[in-house]
């Protein structure tokens, strides 16, 4: 697919559906997603790279806002696997059949400046072969498994995991004035391997938006040395424990709990725990979040947003003040006052799959970031523990009691080892620890935050989260599986 | 009424003669072993929403098709696969023919370079093996979807007006009432499956449903949430109680938001630090088979193919190291899996072509099976029992579970309650977190009810339970004879992560467990 194909649907199907006294908007995406799916285990016939696979999406969407007699109707239709402007003419009739008011709407998006990052994308990844895909696959189980044999380690191995690669292209116009395009590419490794005998299990990521460099080997490797270092782990009483979270925990947090909670969607719904909070203090002043598309190399990044305007940084959290919410047009334009604005700077039409024209734009973050006002080393992180434990992988994180109460709790899988005296110690046996806590009482009792950040991404999640290692005190620990871990 | 159905599930009537050609050309593929190819169509009406107004009112119709490939030299067959969405200019004639074929031509090249690469890398991954598939009984049939109210008749202006309605009159419950939200949508759904062997299935099917979320919030207290779905393999009459709640859609939505109201003004559940006597309802059973019986039987997940997503299983840790033949629950616990049950995992036949049939999960409490693939069954050595599917065809099939229960005992629930000096009532799933292989789990439901002296007596909110799967299991001393499949619209697995549809159930059970809540506060 190419880019001037969709460019030109947009601008011909615009053209051709044009009338008196209704915004029109066309936005038309092409997408493939190229999965490599991992599955080696030494002691069970497997395929090793399982599924080389990919999934295109092809299609238009139109909104537009009909004003009659000073009332305004709102209507979205979509056409699929259509790039012509006759599928333009389908998805308005659609529009036009299905309108409806909403006293909400406002209006369609306008131009809103310029995007600074432009021209981002790797066209070599764009034309990836099939071959050259299946490869990277078999580089990261290649990687992996060259780990565990230079530990001598031959049984009981599980390599999982998988090879993305996400092409995306999209193009926008509107009589609104929004005429605008984005091309993104990216590439990500996420593998998992355990010996299981021992009990262990490691990660490793990479994440790219350009092929040169891009190793997935590495990332093999990394989780396998991880889980060997895990080796010989122990079980760990429950109570109250000092806690550095490493930058995959701190991301499954963020991804589960705490985004969601700084979304205009879930103030819209009176369901965040951060509702009428606006200014005041809802974390440690060490802290800082903030959501910014724009950034260079990050995978969460885009051009522009599925409304075509510019991406770019929200502030969310100052100091530990609570200073900003993520927003789409449609609720930026809703919950913007004479005190408060919001600016649209995260609208996506993400289905899990990229971006998607089946979609009217949701509030979505693109690259999380978090970082300390003022940042430790890891030494300093660490320094003064007497005795603590370092959580470097979570799992299955849920706000459990609802999203506004902000408990949430999480099982602990791996990569973590128990702190005595300043520093890493014996490993934590994977699965036997159960987080229960509360967001709020974690966010508050941080005590350091780490300089290093790692960018990282959680399962079925679209954004990225640019993480630190973050040290909380009495978080809740419980012991969990005394029968069969 | 009389809308003219421009591009439908018809059109799927005229691809059959493209789709053999497509499969005579993968045959006709050096090295390849085996293909199949599905094909699928989906019209959707969906409208949302909130408080009485209008937000979202769509008409969707998608197709796509996914092709899987065995191909390669015998000992490194491996897979390939691909997928693509359907125009309605590609569903005809030549024009699929030959989308197909460029379908297959990937697939099977992508299976032939990973079996160059296996090759390759035997020396270093011994266990390396080719693709072997358990044999099947080859079907030809047409199963037709079930409905009174034809969902392709119903004018979205329709849909959206119940979902305006819905939420306008939840949101009127009660002065606490902060939100009320419903998507509904109401469609068809036909998959072609075509395969190498000869299959030649077409299975369609109607779907009706809802999600609600309502928010009610006392003062200035922690605002309370609920989301909960119906919905059934039916017509528009599902949204006036043709479903297995029997309540018409308003109806549902207007008791979850009474309840959520009376539960904004409750206390929160205070925790326990040991075991209490917990009596589990049949709504919050639902979600616990589905998370500690329902997953961990799932075979792929038992051979650790999903080790670095949804987990594995505690259920089988070596092929010859398992729990096979061993009591894993009480003796009063059978459980099973069975899409020829009405539910959400009702179907006739699976993604791999294979017909449904129930499968003995665990009996007396022994455990007995898994829901399987053709794959995963080849490398069990079971027979294959028609537990795979697919979210759409674009997704490459998955073990899935299909209406998985625990079956119903012989008590009374209300003499089960009535025998409980001191415990707690336990009633609507919630949000599930479970340990990595199933093996503990923390639930929250809805409202707990403390018991006392066979009586329920305070009402709490923001509380659950949590225990290791077995001991739960192992505590269980009472079965109730009122199971019901309700529907979970949401289970996510895979990567892409694919969100699919299953019935579960699980009549009042019960146990011990620990409760959780204000400890956490």
């Amino acid at each position: 697919m190419r880019l001037e194909d969709l460019r030109e649907c947009v601008q011909k199907g615009l053209d051709s559906v044009k009338q008196e006294k209704t915004e029109i908007e066309v936005f038309a995406s092409w997408n493939e997603l190229v999965t490599m799916r991992l599955n080696y285990t030494s002691d069970i016939p497997s395929g090793g790279l399982h599924e080389p696979k990919s999934s295109q999406f092809s299609g238009i969407a139109v909104s537009s806002a009909f004003s009659n007699k000073g009332k305004t109707s709102l209507g979205f239709g979509s056409q699929a696997n259509e790039l012509r402007p006759r599928g333009v003419k389908e998805a308005f009739r659609k529009a036009k059949r299905g309108r409806f008011y909403d006293p909400d709407f406002r209006s369609l998006p306008s131009p809103m400046g310029s995007p600074t990052l432009v021209d981002y994308h790797d066209p070599a990844i764009l034309d990836i072969s099939d071959e050259e895909a299946v490869d990277l696959g078999w580089k990261a189980l290649e990687g992996a498994l060259r780990a565990f044999q230079e530990a001598g380690i031959k049984e009981s191995i599980i390599v999982g995991g998988d090879v993305c690669i996400l092409k995306e292209l999209v193009a926008i116009k509107s009589t609104t004035g929004i005429d605008t395009f984005d091309v993104s590419t990216i590439l990500t490794a996420a593998i998992t391997t355990m010996v299981e005998k021992e009990g262990v299990k490691g990660t490793g990521w990479a994440t790219s938006t350009k092929l040169a460099g891009f190793d997935p080997a590495l990332a093999g490797r990394e989780a396998a040395l991880s889980a060997i270092r895990t080796i010989g782990g122990k079980r760990l009483p429950p109570g109250r424990y000092e806690v550095v979270f490493g930058s995959q925990p701190i991301t499954d947090m963020m991804a589960n709990v705490i985004a969601p909670s700084l979304s205009l969607a879930t103030v819209n719904a009176s369901n965040t725990p951060f509702l009428g909070k606006l200014g005041q203090r809802i974390t440690s002043p060490n802290l800082n979040i903030y959501d910014d598309g724009s950034l260079p190399g990050q995978i969460g990044s885009k051009k522009v947003t599925c409304e075509g305007l510019p991406t770019g940084r929200t502030d969310l959290v100052q100091e530990g003040n609570l200073v900003g919410f993520l927003a789409n047009h449609y609720l930026g334009r809703k919950f913007s006052s004479n005190v408060a604005t919001f600016v649209p700077r995260n609208g996506f039409r993400f289905h899990g799959l990229g971006r998607t024209y089946e979609i009217q734009a949701g509030v979505f973050p693109t690259n999380l970031v978090v970082e300390g006002r003022q940042e430790a080393t890891t030494e300093e992180l660490f320094r003064g523990i007497r005795e603590g434990v370092y959580i470097g992988r979570i799992w299955y994180t849920y706000p459990i009691n609802g999203l506004a109460a902000g408990d949430f709790t999480s099982t602990v899988i791996g990569d973590s080892f128990l702190i005595k005296d300043g520093q890493i110690s014996t490993p934590l046996k994977p699965n036997v620890v159960r987080i229960n806590d509360n967001i709020n009482r974690v966010l508050q009792n941080i005590v350091a935050v780490g300089r290093e950040k790692k960018a990282i991404q959680v399962w079925s999640a679209e954004e990225a989260v640019i993480a630190p290692e973050i040290r909380v005190e009495g978080v809740r620990l419980d012991s969990i599986a005394a029968g069969t871990a | 009424m009389g809308m003219k159905i421009i591009f439908g599930i018809e059109a799927l009537e005229g691809a059959k003669s493209g789709i053999r050609e497509a499969i005579d050309y993968a045959r006709s593929l050096k090295d390849c072993r085996y293909a199949d190819l599905r094909v699928g169509l989906v019209e959707t009406r969906t409208a949302s929403s909130e408080n009485g107004n209008p937000k979202i009112a769509r008409e969707d119709v998608h197709s796509s098709f996914g092709v899987r490939v065995i191909a390669g030299s015998p000992q490194t067959e491996a897979w390939g696969y691909y997928a693509q969405p359907l125009g309605k200019a590609e569903l005809g004639g030549r024009a699929l023919w030959k989308t197909l074929r460029q379908g297959i031509d990937r697939a099977y090249q992508r299976a032939m370079v990973s079996s160059h690469r296996k090759q390759a890398l035997r020396e270093l991954a011994p266990a390396l093996s080719p693709v072997r598939l358990a044999p099947v009984e080859i079907s030809k049939d047409m199963v037709p979807a079930r409905f009174e109210e034809d969902p392709r008749r119903i004018p979205i202006k329709e849909v959206l007006s119940e979902a305006i309605n819905i939420t306008r009159q939840a949101k009127s419950v009660s002065p606490e009432m902060r939100f009320a939200f419903l998507m509904m949508a109401t469609g068809l759904t036909r998959e072609l499956f075509f395969s190498t062997e000869g299959a030649e299935l077409d299975q369609a099917y109607a779907l009706t449903n809802a999600t609600l979320l309502v928010v009610a919030q006392k003062g200035s207290a922690i605002p309370e949430s609920f989301i909960d779905h119906i919905g059934s393999h039916g017509g528009w009459e599902a949204v006036r109680g043709k479903n297995v709640y029997n309540k018409s859609f308003l109806d549902f939505a207007l008791e979850r938001a009474r309840d959520t109201a009376e539960l904004a003004g409750a206390e929160f559940l205070p925790s326990t630090e040991k075991p209490v006597t917990v009596v589990t309802e049949p709504h919050f059973n639902t979600l616990l088979v589905h998370e500690i019986i329902g997953h961990p039987t799932e075979a792929d997940r038992a051979l650790k193919m999903e080790t670095a997503y949804a987990g594995r299983s505690w259920l089988l840790r070596r092929l010859d190291d398992n729990e096979f033949g061993r009591q894993v629950a009480s003796p009063l616990i059978t459980a099973f899996s069975d899409p020829t049950l009405e539910g959400y995992g009702n179907y006739k036949y699976d993604a791999e072509g294979v017909p449904g049939r129930r499968v003995m999960l665990i009996e007396k409490g022994i455990l007995r099976g898994f829901m399987n693939s053709r794959e995963t069954a080849a490398i069990l050595a079971q027979e294959p029992n028609g537990s795979m599917r697919a979210t759409a065809c674009h997704y490459v099939p998955l073990v899935r579970m299909t209406n998985t229960v625990i079956a119903p005992g012989d008590r009374n629930p209300q003499d089960i309650l009535s025998e409980v000096e001191e415990g707690y009532y336990i009633v609507n799933h919630r949000i599930p977190s479970i340990s990595e292989s199933r093996e503990n789990f923390r639930m929250s439901a809805q409202k707990v009810y403390k018991i006392e002296n066979g009586r329920l007596t305070r009402l709490y909110r923001g509380g659950g339970i949590t225990s290791d799967s077995r001991e739960f299991l192992m505590s269980i001393d009472a079965v109730g004879n009122d199971l019901v499949v309700l529907p979970i619209p949401n289970c996510g697995k895979g990567q892409p992560m694919q969100v699919m549809r299953v019935g579960n159930g699980g009549p009042t059970l019960r146990g011990k467990a620990r409760l959780t809540g204000e400890y956490t506060r």
